[in-house]
């Protein structure tokens, strides 16, 4: 077993438990992904306000949700096409959320060189996604690339809970840059293996 | 990737065309790297706005001097 393997099964048993707490409560999974987007708005005012641990705190408890919805769909047989298209867009919102917060901060601090590097890191971020997206309404799948949304998330509570927030902003914009040319070379290679196929 | 590519050129087009999936030993290999970049490098040197000092690679640099 590799060494993010083993985190990942350690992480699991608490986890675990907060989704047959969830599933005996039968809480709606949607309702569980807008709470995780609250949260998060939350995390991007404490890191609006500069206070990193606070916001790594709050962000720890708002990735519980991100992660489990589609844990206790699964168990609540509440699995839809809605609740998919819905936890995607939300998670949109709870990444640009934590972008603005780091934005409003260095723009109080009057530091334009970061305000420019965690926007461009946040474009990309979502350029990310929405390549992804858009690559699979055209072929089967494109799901290349490293730095996805769960790198993301960990990048973002390694920056808050070890004040390396400046260096995590330059891993995510320029690994970002990187998943979105990998993203769109992969969906060129792909369509030209089908060149009679013509797409609006 | 040509076969005739050098092996650091086929392992920087495979860093930069990633396409393993989470677990394994490559995936690793970047989290090392990429966790490496953000502790060791000191804040200095990327003008942190929040964050101060040499890091340890400026106090090794120091210790060497």
């Amino acid at each position: 077993m590799t060494l993010t393997g083993l985190i990942g099964r350690i992480c699991m048993f608490p986890l675990q438990l907060i989704i047959s707490t969830c599933v005996a409560l039968k809480i709606h999974p949607n309702i569980l992904t807008f709470v995780g987007l609250l949260i998060n708005v939350a995390a991007a005012c404490a890191l609006g306000a500069g206070r990193f641990i606070l916001a790594g705190f709050i962000m720890g408890v708002a990735n519980i949700f991100d992660f489990i919805d589609g844990k206790v769909a699964h168990e609540l047989n509440a699995v839809s096409v809605f609740g998919g298209f819905w936890d995607s867009v939300i998670d949109r919102f709870s990444d640009i959320a934590l972008f603005v917060g780091l934005i409003y901060l260095y723009s109080r601090l009057g530091r334009t060189d970061y305000v420019m590097i965690t926007a461009l890191a946040m474009m990309f971020a979502i350029m990310t996604s929405y390549t992804r997206a858009r690559a699979e309404s055209l072929i089967t799948k494109c799901k290349v690339g490293f730095m996805e949304r769960p790198e993301r998330i960990v990048l973002f509570l390694i920056g808050a809970f070890t004040n390396r927030m400046a260096a995590v902003m330059w891993v995510i914009g320029v690994l970002s840059v990187f998943t979105v040319a990998d993203r769109i070379i992969y969906t060129y290679r792909e369509l030209r293996a089908v060149p009679d196929k013509v797409v609006a | 990737m040509n076969r005739a590519a050098t092996l650091p050129v086929r392992i920087l087009w495979n860093a930069f065309f990633w396409t393993y999936e989470r677990a394994t030993w490559q995936y690793d290999l970047m989290v090392i790297a990429i966790l490496a970049f953000v502790w060791l490098t000191p804040p200095d040197w990327l003008n942190d706005p929040m964050a101060s000092g040499q890091g340890p690679v400026g106090w090794l640099l120091s210790m060497i001097d």
